[in-house]
């Protein structure tokens, strides 16, 4: 299907009916003419060319349509994106369809937050009553003042005291009330359970249910989503469930978690039920749908607190099979060139690679090849590279016994290495046994390595991140090359002034203030917003978290910086706060925290971690990519030397006088969407950033909870 | 005020990279030894309950990274130390040299109330190795460096055959616990002040 399909954007009907035509798995849509509010509707504003970026990059994005639609008393808003505009062809339907907003009354909405950079486009933040708020809706034709002006006609408006650029909706009951009367929604809970409360879709949701067990009954369809994957089945039960979740996740993910807690834990079972069943179908996609009852029925007996705590986002994407190499030739041309490298990556990132393609791919993904090289080039680069790579192994190969015994730095650094191949995965079979010579290339890549980049040395944690590249490439020279390319991102977490660690750890802390408070309060209150309980997972890529399979997976999803470069980071909140029940609970404080932490390892569910953490990710939107500074791991370093300068002395000095406000730019706003391509000097790039970022980080914080997943529960909790 | 003694007694285990830290914790808390210890990344720390005349105490022993390039972490792990121990490897005299660094870093970081005073334990460990024949640290060159920093108890042990181990954490408990009570007559008082009960002297059995 794709984007071969004549576009009709004339009509919100005839895309509706365009949709269903398109394929089997948008069944949701075929009801979406009934979403729209039906007679007697006015168009009040509609705006064309109102984007979302669902990634930190700027050239993804998708366009719509904004609305604000009166029927009889009540106004409504939509965005629908237009399908198949050209230059989001990288985007798949699902993608598209996962951010429509469907007639969303102005009574669920609290606040909207006007942003007008001034070297981007301006956009509004739409915060709902629950907490949760819709992704940034960028204005590029413009029109923001106007669509506050004409909601303003039609509802409650008023400026926030405390931000003028904060318009609070309907704000005539006190906070506490509209926040309890957000949270009556017990039976909207379990969405594929039973009727909603929800006011304007009730009736949908219900059709919806029952359209898509039919489509369930009947098996019928296929997923489609990524360009040239063949098409192939997949249990129809767990892409409904996947729909569902994705469709209603943005308002209901909030509402079953805040109910749960309000109605106490032992009364949610029924949705509690409801979420295990999803939950199993994505975690077992080729299961049949009579396995998944059984399971489901079994799983709900055993269902308590613990478990339920276990359950928290669910509304990630879902994980993908592998990619195999069947579908991997379909991203090359005849030649052997990646020809579209963002699908690839998009791919890889929701599936990794069957460990056959890894040796092959991971050398693109980290850089070492060029996606545009061709099969001959690759071939060519290698021979190159490895009389390359015997050249400087020979620098300390030819070191004689005399001379290295006048060689100290040789000497201790050789010592360390050898010290830590040797401990290095040797439960691996690839590893295993005495005098394996894997461990000795281990140590010559290693040490060819430090002398590579004399001035970074060995790091303890290297071998660590050597050791799978090696497993995969089983090439002394291309392992040594693929690990180069991966220290050029990484290679800040071994520096000796920790500069790329404490960055990474900065950043941390200022996500989980941005995306769970309660634990961040938590952190704050017991002195452990250093985070170094999570010193390993950053400085080793979670390498000691997961056993060495998984570990493979993780880093090539990782390597395609898909959504975002700093996914290990939202991922690092992700874990923590599906623990964060626990945490609080037991009262840890840094020793048990990090003692827990420690512990977890073997024990993390990688996929349901990865959902939620590129969930938070989108949900951060630019909000967390300001969290993060500049140059921080694994972005490449920041190539102006002033800038460094002024990074170390200045932005570090007032790190230290303020926590609260970041000080660091948002990339999004002032590079990414600038509509001007010279890139932006880094000294004006950082004043100017610094007055938005504190806005942006007052948002985060400060009177509107924009983003702030997991506020209301822990206040509640 | 029996609950008001401190239980619980930190210890710090520093020294060079893959001089037996992880080993020795291990043999002491789980009386194993494994050849496939990995290189300690961050920090950890095992518990073990240890009496002492009549009271239980939980040792809670704190094993590090021994590249010196994380040597920064420490101000978070070494606080509330109350026993550093030093560890070398007797075949190797530069993790015997860099004992000094260790524990001059460690006061600095760890900036305890009584830098003077406060307890280390100085352990050289691998004496199995090649039957000893390895060796290059004398057992006098070391005893000498701890008599100059102040008396330091000396123990040499193998983690992998188990020599000692207990002896030497029998010695660093001991210290750790004299050290704790000496810092615990500083502020007595505050810690009951809002208690309703009477204030009763210090050291009451109840």
């Amino acid at each position: 299907m794709l984007e071969s399909e004549v576009h009709d954007l004339s009509d919100d009907a005839d895309y509706a009916a365009s949709q269903q035509q398109g394929s089997a798995s948008m069944m949701l849509r075929s009801d979406s003419t009934k979403n729209s509010p039906r007679e007697g509707a006015e168009i009040v504003f509609m705006k064309e060319n109102v984007a979302i970026h669902p990634t930190q990059f700027a050239s993804e994005r998708i366009s719509g349509r904004l609305k604000l639609i009166k029927q009889s008393s009540s106004l409504f808003m939509t965005w629908i994106p237009y399908k198949g505009h050209s230059s989001e062809a990288r985007l798949s339907d699902d993608e598209r369809n996962l951010y429509t907003i469907k007639a969303v009354s102005f009574t669920e909405i609290r606040s909207i937050r006007r942003h007008t950079p001034a070297l981007a486009w301006p956009y509004i933040i739409v915060v709902l009553s629950s907490g949760l708020a819709y992704p940034p809706l960028y204005f590029y034709s413009g029109g923001v003042k106007e669509f506050l002006a004409t909601i303003k006609q039609h509802v409650l408006l008023v400026r926030s005291e405390e931000d003028a650029n904060v318009f609070l909706v309907n704000d005539f009951q006190n906070t506490l009330q509209r926040t309890l009367s957000s949270l009556e929604l017990p039976r909207a809970v379990p969405i594929a359970c039973g009727p909603s409360n929800l006011s304007v879709d009730e009736s949908v949701l219900n059709e919806n249910q029952g359209r898509a067990d039919n489509d369930v009954n009947n098996g019928s369809f296929s997923a489609t989503q990524f360009p040239g994957r063949p098409s192939h089945k997949v249990d129809p039960a767990r892409d409904l469930s996947i729909h569902v979740l994705e469709k209603f996740s943005l308002v209901t993910k909030f509402a079953r978690e805040t109910t749960s807690q309000l109605f106490g834990e032992n009364h949610s079972n029924g949705f509690s039920e409801r979420r295990t069943h999803i939950r199993n179908n994505l975690d077992h996609p080729r299961k049949s749908s009579h396995a998944e009852e059984k399971t489901s029925d079994e799983s709900c007996v055993a269902l308590d607190s613990q478990e339920f705590e276990n359950l928290s986002l669910v509304w990630g994407k879902p994980r993908q099979p592998p990619l195999g190499s069947s579908e991997w030739i379909i991203f090359l041309d005849s030649e052997g060139r990646v020809t579209d490298s963002e699908a690839l990556r998009k791919r890889v990132f929701y599936g990794g690679l069957d460990h056959d393609l890894r040796n092959e791919v991971w050398g693109l993904l980290l850089g070492y090849y060029p996606y545009e090289s061709t099969y001959a080039e690759r071939e060519f680069q290698k021979s190159v590279k490895k009389s390359e790579y015997e050249n400087i192994k020979n620098q300390w190969q030819s070191i004689s016994s005399a001379q290295a015994k006048r060689f100290t730095k040789f000497r201790e650094r050789k010592g360390l290495i050898e010290k830590d191949v040797v401990r290095t995965d040797r439960s691996i079979p690839f590893y295993e046994g005495d005098d394996n010579p894997n461990v000795n290339i281990l140590r010559d890549i290693l040490l060819t390595y430090s002398f590579y980049n004399f001035d970074l040395g060995y790091c303890q944690g290297m071998s660590d991140l050597l050791s799978p590249i090696l497993f995969v490439m089983d090439d002394e020279s291309e392992a040594f090359w693929c690990f180069v390319a991966l220290m050029e991102r990484l290679g800040p977490n071994f520096n000796r002034d920790q500069n790329g660690m404490h960055s990474q750890l900065f950043a941390l802390s200022k996500l989980v203030e941005l995306l769970d408070s309660p634990l961040h309060n938590y952190f704050k209150q017991r002195d452990c917003l250093n985070y170094f309980f999570c010193f390993r997972w950053i400085l080793i890529q979670f390498k000691r978290e997961f056993e060495y399979e998984k570990t493979m997976r993780l880093w090539e999803v990782l390597w395609t910086h898909y959504p975002s470069e700093h996914l290990h980071l939202y991922l690092c909140v992700a874990i923590l706060n599906r623990y964060r029940g626990k945490i609080i609970r037991e009262e840890m404080d840094f020793d048990t925290l990090l003692k827990f932490i420690n512990e977890l390892s073997g024990h993390i569910d990688l996929d349901a971690s990865l959902r939620d953490a590129e969930a938070l990710c989108i949900c951060a939107g630019e909000n967390g990519a300001a969290c993060i500074p500049p140059g921080t791991p694994p972005s490449l370093p920041l190539d102006d030397g002033s800038f460094y300068a002024l990074q170390d002395e200045n932005l570090w000095a007032a790190l230290k006088r303020t926590s609260r406000h970041s000080p660091y730019p948002s990339q999004n706003t002032l590079l990414g969407f600038t509509p001007d391509p010279e890139p932006v000097s880094p000294v004006a790039f950082l004043a100017s950033s610094l007055q938005s970022a504190v806005g942006a980080s007052r948002s985060a914080v400060g009177d509107a909870p924009a983003f702030s997943l997991f506020q209301a529960r822990g206040r509640l909790a | 005020m029996p609950s008001r003694r401190r239980t619980l007694l930190k210890v710090i285990i520093l020294g060079d990279s893959g001089v037996g830290k992880t080993s020795l914790m291990n043999q002491y808390v789980n009386k194993k030894f494994s050849n496939q210890y990995k290189a300690t990344i961050g920090a950890d720390f095992l518990t073990k309950e240890v009496q002492f005349e009549d009271r239980l105490f939980t040792l809670q022993i704190w094993d590090t990274a021994g590249q010196e390039r994380f040597q920064s972490l420490g101000v978070a792990f070494y606080r509330g130390a109350d026993c550093c121990v030093l560890v070398y490897d007797v075949n190797s005299m530069k993790s015997f040299d860099n004992l000094n660094n260790w524990r001059e870093e460690f006061l600095i970081q760890a900036s305890p109330s009584d830098p003077e005073n406060f307890p280390f334990v100085v352990i050289g460990n691998k004496i199995d190795i090649d039957g000893g024949n390895s060796r290059v640290v004398s057992e006098k060159k070391a005893r000498a460096w701890c008599a100059s920093k102040g008396n330091i108890p000396y123990f040499e042990t193998s983690a992998k055959e188990g020599i000692n181990v207990e002896e030497a954490f029998q010695c660093i408990a001991k210290n750790a616990l004299k050290s704790g009570e000496e810092e615990e007559l500083y502020l007595p008082d505050t810690i009951d002040v809002g208690n309703s009960s009477q204030p009763r002297a210090t050291g009451c059995e109840c």
